[in-house]
């Protein structure tokens, strides 16, 4: 009996086992993110109108007969795609754009339909085909839009990217939850550019922000430090007015003795100085009295005893001027009177001169006459005597001519040569072109002439007579020269 | 849930429509939110993006025409 309970038991827990083994191949369910699409009968044909052939299953179980009814499983999970397009602007700048698109099934029974019959088996490759869709479309509306649209509006990016895709995504049964432009790159430096006057402009107010920061930073240190300062000024001026007032306390107290002592001294030397005033002035007056006073009378008897003796010395100088003023007046009187003694006596004997001179003379001449008379007498005698003589030469002369020349010549040589030589002797320079023998010779011609002719011989001879008798005073005309008055000294 | 579950429903615009656009909407629909292409429901408005609209038509799958739910 319990044998037979336990087996019916187990065939019982083995038939659930089986009913449940049964069930679990039967019944699918529907994951959140998934779509169970069921194919194979027609007998349900819920969410979709008749004629689709296949039903869908979302979120919840449902029971398929293994064998009759395919089960696929459709993900409504995001899927993603990138996007590398090389495109060019509306300005024709090219651009390499580099983005995602995220999309999904749609959530209701069409697009799950559309998108189950279009990609039920090519689930892995749906990230590809949407790509083409979309690098074409990209192209597109990057050529539809400006850089500027591009980066700053991004409403109009995804206006025209619904616009071109979304009834074409329609379609396929996807919708996009975002499309998004990671990187545009720019080989241009298109962008860059662009930016530029605005970083410019940000890197200017950047720099005018810190610089201002800066300064009021600065100005604030500044107003800070001169606070500061101006405090430990103050403090400092405190402090040293207190260190000042408690110098001068302690000084003055430190002072207060020696001042005090000080001032007594000072009174002491007040008195003191007043003292030695009256003694010095008591000096001077003693000095007045006993010395200045004295002094003074001593100088004064001094000067009046120069000054007399002063006025005496003068009187006795003009006194001696004036003695020796009258000397000499008396003097030149006495002179005088010499003098006209003396010429008085002078004059007295020049007349006895004179009368003795006249005297003198007088007989002189008479002695004189006297001779002369004798000496004519002697000179006729000689006269005639001569005369008598020549006579006799004549007579001679008149026999033997040449004899008679030729003696006198003879006789009167030395003479002759005497006279020629004195032809000569008034010549201060001769130049005799022919030396000595020219003398000679002119000496000889000059003498020989005197041979030759008579009337030269007695020229000769009367040159002869005259120059030869010169010397002793005697013109040829016989007149004798008075001889020289003889001078009487006059005696001073 | 069928075609005429959408219609009445109110959703935000997310996407400026008008004519020559294609807007968006969000519209609260099976226990999530999901967005539409949108149109304008007359011809020639141009509803602003943040403006409530109700869905006067529905075009599957993802299509729908709207008005502004309240007058501006």
């Amino acid at each position: 009996m319990p044998m037979v309970v336990g087996v019916v038991a187990g065939v019982a827990v083995a038939a659930i086992a089986v009913l449940i083994g049964l069930f679990k191949l039967m019944w699918r369910v529907a994951e959140p993110n998934e779509a169970l699409i069921i194919s194979g009968s027609n007998h349900r044909t819920e969410g979709l109108e008749a004629g689709m052939g296949f039903r869908i299953v979302t979120g919840r179980g449902t029971l398929v007969l293994p064998g009759v009814q395919a089960v696929r499983k459709l993900s409504l999970d995001l899927n993603e795609t990138e996007l590398h397009v090389d495109c060019v602007t509306h300005q024709g700048i090219p651009l390499k754009v580099r983005g995602v698109v995220i999309f999904k099934v749609g959530d209701d029974f069409v697009s799950i339909a559309n998108a189950g019959r279009r990609f039920l088996d090519q689930q892995k490759l749906m990230s590809e085909r949407v790509h083409n869709v979309f690098a074409g479309h990209l192209r597109s509306i990057v050529g539809g839009l400006t850089v500027e649209d591009m980066i700053r509006d991004r409403e109009k990016l995804t206006g025209q990217t619904r616009a071109a895709c979304g009834t074409e995504m329609e379609k396929l049964g996807l919708i996009v939850d975002s499309l998004q432009i990671h990187e545009i790159e720019d080989p241009t430096g298109y962008i860059q550019n662009l930016a530029m006057p605005h970083a410019a402009a940000v890197q200017r107010d950047a720099r005018i922000a810190q610089a201002e920061a800066n300064r009021l930073a600065t100005e604030a240190e500044q107003q800070s430090f001169a606070r500061m300062a101006q405090a430990t000024r103050d403090s400092e001026i405190l402090q040293a007015g207190y260190q000042a007032e408690r110098d001068k306390a302690g000084a003055k107290a430190r002072q207060a003795g020696p001042l005090a002592d000080a001032a007594a001294r000072q009174e002491v030397v007040v008195q003191e100085t007043r003292v030695a005033e009256l003694e010095a002035h008591r000096r001077e007056q003693q000095l007045q009295a006993d010395v200045r006073k004295p002094a003074d009378a001593k100088a004064y008897e001094k000067r009046t005893l120069a000054e007399a003796e002063r006025d005496a010395r003068i009187s006795g100088a003009e006194a001696k001027a004036r003695e020796t003023e009258l000397a000499a007046a008396a003097e030149a009187t006495r002179v005088k009177t010499a003098a006209s003694a003396e010429a008085e006596a002078t004059k007295a004997r020049g007349t006895a001169v004179a009368a003795s001179t006249r005297a003198t003379g007088e007989a002189e001449a008479a002695a004189a006459q006297a001779r002369g008379l004798a000496e004519a007498a002697a000179a006729k005698a000689k006269g005639l005597a001569e005369a008598e003589a020549i006579k006799a030469r004549a007579a001679a002369l008149a026999e033997n001519q040449e004899a008679v020349v030729a003696q006198q010549l003879a006789e009167n040589w030395p003479e002759i040569v005497k006279a020629g030589a004195s032809a000569f002797g008034n010549v201060d320079n001769m130049v005799v072109l022919n030396g000595a023998d020219g003398m000679a010779d002119m000496l000889a011609k000059a003498l020989t002439m005197g041979g030759t002719g008579l009337g030269l011989a007695r020229q000769l001879l009367a040159s002869m007579n005259q120059n030869g008798q010169s010397p002793n005073g005697t013109s040829l005309n016989g007149v004798t020269v008075p001889p020289p008055a003889q001078k009487v000294p006059v005696q001073e | 849930m069928d075609d005429a579950a959408m219609v009445g429903l109110m959703g935000r615009v997310t996407g400026t429509i008008g004519p020559g656009l294609v807007g968006e909407v969000i519209v609260r629909v099976r226990g999530g939110a999901e967005h539409f292409l949108a149109y304008p429901a007359s011809g020639t408005d141009r509803i602003e993006r943040g403006t409530v609209v109700m869905v006067v038509e529905y075009l599957p799958p993802r299509t729908v025409y709207v008005q502004a739910a309240y007058d501006s």
